[in-house]
């Protein structure tokens, strides 16, 4: 009896020791980087070939600063209107659906199929919604919408009985993995450009029927806080990477600064 | 004389060619420019190459010698309006391009250099009010508040957060001339363009004259002036011969579209880290690229194109 609680303790003891050295161990290991904005999408670092990571992180900002797998995680895109040229499998995306914490809770717990009384009426007017705390905790400041100059409010672009789904110009549920077909039913010109590859992001391959990952909206912006006045170009502020080297005998870069034009 | 000097220095180089180094070196010295190498005598360096630098770095690292393919010509667009400044594009190019990264003077080089120059402002009532005292020339903006005063833009600049508000931010690099200066006056000619737009260089033939590096109109071209500090851990182990192999003291190095990748249609590394997608990448031959669509369709402008330089860099915007 003796000798067993001896080497429970002993057991005990180990684990108590090793556990820490262990999470620590994880912790030194696992390194995650955001890829676009902060909060968007992010990656995990892992090695590819010995020697050859599948992503680089920075140091100093945190953000992935190289690809070596520019396909991880990826699913395919899916439909999508004027873009059936593209080989099949050719267009990839990383979904958005699995970033999103609480949204398989979104349409089960709270919206459960019911949406706003129509008749009467309970919808708000003027498209300023009556803050519920539970929304407000999620989203702080979502009383101050920052997209659409006050045109548009939650329903515009969220389904109003199926929660978990964005709502296309017919009232269809859209995936918010697709959440393209939902944007560029006011932005139009610019999902043109993002068809042909002129607005946002694609990696991979460069030909015109290469495999590429393309980014979808919301990686790139926040749709509920796109038009905050001091950001600027519709894209979240960031921490810039470090300058470069001063010229030999330089202590800082003072001389930028100087006009020669006083004003 | 000489030749007898030039006999025992020969004497002396095969002597130590047991040596497995000084053999590499010995090849190294003695191998052609490589535009006019068999295709034997690229393999040969190739191989060279690999066990060289394998051995260096620890591990297994290529040197690919992919030749431009036909139907190819590449180009570049920038969108000059969608670029925050956030020099992830530098970082990004000196992962993929085993650039030098000491701390020393000179140690630390980067390809890609983001230009902040300040907003001006074009106010109607202080349109017709002249130029500047004692100036003469007016320099952007207009006279009363000046864009651009700042001539070469800030290098060095640091916020807390970019974009700011009255910022402008430009990025430049090599940009890969149809008729480049540089290509001109090298007295090697180690530097050239490949029929696919790509202006290279063969390090082993540089001098380290740097003429390139005074006739570049864009500050493109770097110069290893020190020797290079490359991590073993940090190193990119899959290069081209024209590319971004590891470079040796005294020569001279600059962007070259990330060879490595782009010879395998794979886009370049800054333009896949760019987070708000200001840069593209793609064949101007192909009327559906990306690059393609934008001359058609976005206003385009290059860089001192006054210069008649022709530029495969294009800057745009919407």
């Amino acid at each position: 009896m003796n000798k067993f609680a001896f080497h429970t303790m002993v057991l005990a003891f180990c684990c108590g020791v090793a556990a820490p050295v262990f999470a620590q161990d994880a912790q030194k290991k696992e390194e995650i980087c955001f890829e676009s904005r902060k909060g968007a999408s992010e990656i995990t670092k892992r090695e590819i070939k010995p020697g050859l990571p599948n992503v680089k992180c920075s140091p100093k900002t945190g953000a992935a600063l190289w690809y070596g797998d520019p396909f991880d995680g990826t699913v395919p895109m899916g439909k999508m209107p004027l873009l059936e040229k593209i080989p099949e499998g050719h267009a990839v995306i990383k979904p958005r659906s699995e970033k999103l914490a609480i949204l398989p809770m979104c349409g089960t717990a709270c919206h459960n199929g019911v949406g706003p009384a129509f008749n009467p009426p309970t919808l708000p007017k003027g498209k300023k919604p009556t803050p519920i705390p539970t929304m407000a905790g999620l989203l702080p400041g979502i009383e101050n919408l920052q997209h659409g100059r006050g045109g548009i409010w939650c329903l515009d672009c969220h389904h109003t009985t199926k929660r978990d789904k964005l709502v296309d110009h017919f009232g269809d549920p859209v995936s918010f993995d697709q959440p393209q077909l939902l944007c560029g039913k006011c932005h139009g010109d610019k999902l043109r450009d993002w068809r042909d590859g002129i607005h946002g992001k694609r990696i991979g391959e460069f030909t015109s029927t290469g495999k590429k990952r393309w980014f979808v909206c919301t990686e790139c912006h926040n749709p509920h806080d796109v038009q905050d006045g001091a950001r600027n170009r519709g894209f979240i502020q960031l921490q810039p990477e470090s300058p470069p080297q001063l010229p030999r005998g330089l202590k800082d870069a003072k001389h930028e600064k100087l006009h020669p034009i006083p004003h | 004389m000489l030749s007898m000097s030039s006999l025992m220095g020969t004497a002396a180089l095969m002597v130590q060619s047991g040596d497995a180094k000084a053999a590499v070196e010995w090849a190294e010295h003695f191998q052609k420019n490589y535009r006019l190498m068999t295709a034997e005598e690229k393999a040969e360096a190739r191989a060279r190459l690999e066990r060289r630098y394998s051995a260096e770095y620890g591990k297994q690292v290529s040197v690919d010698t992919t030749e431009a393919q036909p139907g190819v010509l590449m180009g570049y667009a920038l969108n000059i309006r969608k670029c925050i400044g956030c020099r992830r594009c530098v970082k990004a190019c000196v992962e993929e391009n085993n650039q030098s990264r000491g701390n020393k003077p000179g140690e630390r080089i980067e390809w890609i250099q983001v230009l902040r120059m300040e907003r001006g402002e074009f106010s109607k009532d202080k349109m017709n009010h002249g130029y500047p005292e004692g100036l003469g020339i007016q320099v952007g903006g207009n006279a009363y508040t000046p864009a651009g005063a700042v001539l070469e833009g800030q290098y060095h600049y640091e916020p807390e957060a970019v974009p700011e508000k009255d910022a402008t931010y430009m990025p430049i690099a090599c940009m890969h001339c149809e008729k480049p200066p540089c290509v001109k006056v090298c007295p090697v000619r180690t530097t050239y363009r490949d029929p696919d737009g790509v202006v290279v260089i063969d390090y082993n033939w540089c001098i380290g004259c740097r003429m390139c590096m005074g006739a570049c109109p864009y500050w493109a071209r770097r110069i290893n002036v020190a020797n290079p500090v490359l991590p073993k851990e940090a190193m990119n182990p899959v290069t081209h011969y024209l590319g971004n192999r590891p470079r040796m003291r005294g020569v001279v190095e600059k962007c070259h579209w990330c060879l490595q990748r782009s010879r395998h249609s794979r886009y370049p590394a800054c333009v896949e880290v760019c987070p708000v997608g200001a840069r593209k990448f793609g064949n101007l031959l192909d009327p559906e690229s990306e690059v393609s669509l934008i001359l058609a369709r976005k206003n385009v402008f290059r860089l001192k194109a006054e210069l008649n330089t022709f530029p495969k860099f294009f800057y745009f915007y919407d």
